[in-house]
């Protein structure tokens, strides 16, 4: 009898402890892992977000007849790891502290990021994004620039014929 | 080492090779044949417990199927990995259930998943697959797609003693609950005299979907999603058995944020268990105060991690994200606070007449039975046997601390809360002791290659016991097969012994004290034997004192 009335002083003192969010903001810690912001300025369409992306929330579409790389986020399949933001080379996208994401609207939860592809200019065909070629090229030294734009397939029959040329393949 | 091996000469002919997959773990080859003779040896000579039973088909690597029987000679600190090949076009192997008792899930669920034959298995029911599942179709074998769905009506699920039952209209499914699982219990009087159990209504194929789909290093998020608790572990869990297949040094730094984390999963994990037996015991107030102490746990998860609960820092090699020197000190002040109240609640708790009272002489589990069933964690330790991965096969960071592992002899479950009890203090000194230690440096292998088709086998202690995952990799940075056994499946076996001719308003709480991540048992159905009559009661009623 006497513990329980221990516990009643204990609770007493204690007081509420319970939050009354939604009606006080809730506070999640610097580091918080909540929605990835997408700066769509600096994605290149590299696609390497899309590799790492666990549930595939992220994904990419090539249409060829508008000549472009769709990026698509879509928050409904996203497990909020951060992967995306770890291995994005241009920083495009960021991991922020918001979490209160539900919305009655499916397309709330979507994002596009639309970029330029670029056509191989020896075969015609599109091979990448015109940003991520730019971002390459700046990479590179001088002699090997005039190969960037000419698709992977093609590079290697190229280098092939070369090497026949100079009679390293026999 | 080599003593081990050379153990196995006794057994002449019948072992066909031993190889060691790592330090810890054994690999022996043997035939169907030769099984039972092998089995007997290591569970009597070497006091080998089982664990599990893996399933691969590996007819793309060499034609046939293999399965592989788990024991974990805990005085030895090793597993040793049986291992039968069988062949590709009629996999069939004898049956080694009357052997052992906590094989009947493992067997029956390769019978459902891989179709290999199990000859003189006393239970000819699915596991794991619905009943209306196309027959013939074995999701884990290779030339499944990993998008075939079930198909055809609904068919109830055939209790064995239909003869005394009314069948269901509407079953376990209950759009209410959190997590649905089926118990009905066979009840005599008010006495329960066996009870049956139907789950994996909410088998998500994640091994087939790892398999199928997932990168290496994809898995570890996958993975922390199989446990709505206790996930960390078997992110671990997965990383260690990687990292041992592909030979990967995991740097020390990353080892002890990995123990840390886990610690404190388990300190949050054992509050919310005892917040809930509480709760079943009709003791709200009990309920509320464990959870008031859990609350700052999980915000100094969030803190560490990013999350309260999947921590997302794990990747093969290491971990993603580094302790900051500021939050240490954080760390301490809330465990102190933690333990301060902790301490107060308990002092209460074991103090409530009632409480106790409730928990003392019911759902006993004798210690054979606990070592036929292969029973793991605080189930185990409750049942006088000391075993418990962090000692028995160390991993991540605890070979370098010290604490006690409670083991209490009663096998009721008054044992099972006091090792709880016990092992949130213990946790909050290891965690204290990894803080004080916490070496510098890197905290992610460099050279994270894979080589395919390597084997690996690892565990980790999840606060509900053993979680054991096997690897075999594959091709292009996947895995070929990966094998998950959580805790409570070695334990939810063992509540036939533990409910067997206990009274019927013990019985919720004998379910609660395997902690089998609870949300699952929320509702029973009883069956009165003697008229047939079958009734929907909510555990609360039943704890509460309901009567049919
Ligand atoms: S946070 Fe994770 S799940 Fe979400 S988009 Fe990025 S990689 Fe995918
Ligand atoms: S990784 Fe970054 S740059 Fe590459 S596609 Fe994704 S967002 Fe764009």
């Amino acid at each position: 009898m006497r513990k329980r009335l221990q516990l009643i002083k204990e609770a007493l003192s204690i007081g509420v402890v319970t939050r009354k969010y939604p009606f006080i903001p809730a506070e999640v810690p610097e580091g918080f892992r909540g929605l990835p912001q997408f700066d769509a300025s600096k994605c290149i369409g590299c696609t390497a977000c899309g590799n790492v992306c666990t549930p595939n929330a992220i994904t990419f579409v090539d249409d060829t007849s508008l000549g472009i790389r769709r990026l698509e986020y879509y928050l409904g399949r996203c497990i909020f790891c951060g992967r995306c933001a770890d291995v994005c080379p241009t920083s495009a996208i960021t991991i922020t502290k918001e979490f209160e994401l539900a919305s009655l609207n499916d397309r709330d939860l979507r994002l596009v990021i639309d970029i330029k592809l670029i056509k191989c200019q020896s075969c015609g065909r599109y091979f990448t994004t015109f940003r991520h070629l730019n971002t390459v090229a700046g990479k590179l030294q001088e002699g090997v620039v005039d190969l960037v734009n000419i698709c992977p397939e093609c590079r290697r029959k190229l280098a092939l014929d070369s090497l026949i040329k100079l009679g390293g393949l026999k | 080492m080599h003593q081990l091996i050379s153990s196995f000469e006794g057994l002449q002919g019948k072992v066909k090779g031993i190889n060691y997959l790592n330090d810890g773990v054994v690999l022996v080859d043997t035939t169907p044949n030769s099984l039972f003779d092998v089995v007997n040896f290591i569970t009597r000579e070497l006091k080998g417990i089982f664990t599990v039973i893996i399933g691969v088909d590996a007819r793309e690597i060499d034609g046939s199927f293999h399965n592989i029987y788990v024991f974990s000679l805990d005085e030895l600190k090793k597993y040793v990995l049986v291992r039968v090949m069988l062949e590709g076009s009629d996999p069939k192997v004898p049956s080694i259930t009357p052997l052992i008792k906590g094989a009947d899930w493992s067997e029956r669920e390769i019978r459902d998943l891989l179709g290999i034959k199990f000859i003189n298995h006393p239970d000819p029911r699915k596991l794991i697959v619905p009943e209306s599942w196309h027959d013939g179709v074995f999701p884990l074998r290779k030339e499944v797609s990993y998008k075939l769905r079930a198909h055809g009506p609904y068919e109830p699920y055939q209790p064995r003693r239909s003869e005394d039952v009314i069948a269901l209209p509407y079953g376990p499914y209950h759009p209410l609950l959190h997590e649905p699982e089926y118990f009905e219990l066979h009840v005599k009087g008010e006495t329960v005299i066996d009870i049956e159990y139907r789950g994996f209504h909410v088998h998500r194929g994640i091994e087939k979907l790892g398999e199928a789909r997932l990168t290496i290093n994809q898995i570890p998020f996958v993975a922390e999603r199989i446990c709505g608790i206790c996930g960390y572990v078997h992110s671990v869990c997965y990383c260690q058995v990687i990292e041992g297949a592909a030979g990967i040094e995991v740097p020390e730094r990353a080892l002890y944020i990995r123990s840390l984390i886990l610690e404190i999963e388990r300190i949050h994990s054992h509050l919310l268990w005892l917040g809930v037996a509480c709760h079943v015991l009709g003791f709200d107030t009990g309920f509320m105060h464990a959870w008031r102490i859990r609350e700052p746990v999980m915000h100094l998860a969030e803190l560490l991690t990013g999350n309260r609960k999947t921590y997302g820092i794990n990747l093969v090699g290491g971990v993603r994200r580094d302790l900051k020197e500021e939050h240490i000190d954080k760390v301490i002040k809330v465990l102190n606070e933690v333990k301060e109240g902790y301490t107060k609640f308990i002092n209460y708790l074991t103090g409530v007449r009632e409480v106790i009272k409730r928990l003392e002489g019911s759902g006993l589990l004798p210690r054979t039975e606990a070592i036929s069933y292969g029973v793991v964690g605080p189930v185990a330790r409750a049942s006088a046997l000391k075993r418990d991965v962090r000692v028995d096969h160390p991993y991540a960071a605890y070979k370098d601390v010290y604490f006690k592992v409670p083991v209490y002899n009663d096998c009721d479950n008054m044992a099972r809360l006091m090792v709880r009890v016990e092992e949130v203090f213990e946790s909050i000194d290891i965690i204290k002791q990894l803080l004080d230690k916490l070496p510098k440096g890197p905290i992610l292998a460099e050279n994270v290659e894979v080589a395919e088709y390597r084997e690996g086998f690892s565990a980790v202690e999840a606060p509900r016991g053993e979680d054991v995952h096997y690897v075999m990799t594959g091709k292009y940075s996947r895995v070929y097969r990966w094998k998950v056994r959580a805790p409570s499946y070695s334990n939810i076996p063992a509540l036939k012994v533990m409910l067997h001719e206990c009274p019927l308003s013990d019985a919720p709480l004998t379910i609660a004290s395997i902690d089998p991540c609870f949300s699952c048992t929320d509702r029973l159905i009883v069956v009165d034997v003697n008229t047939g009559k079958r009734f929907k009661v909510p555990m609360r009623a039943l704890a509460k004192g309901w009567r049919p």
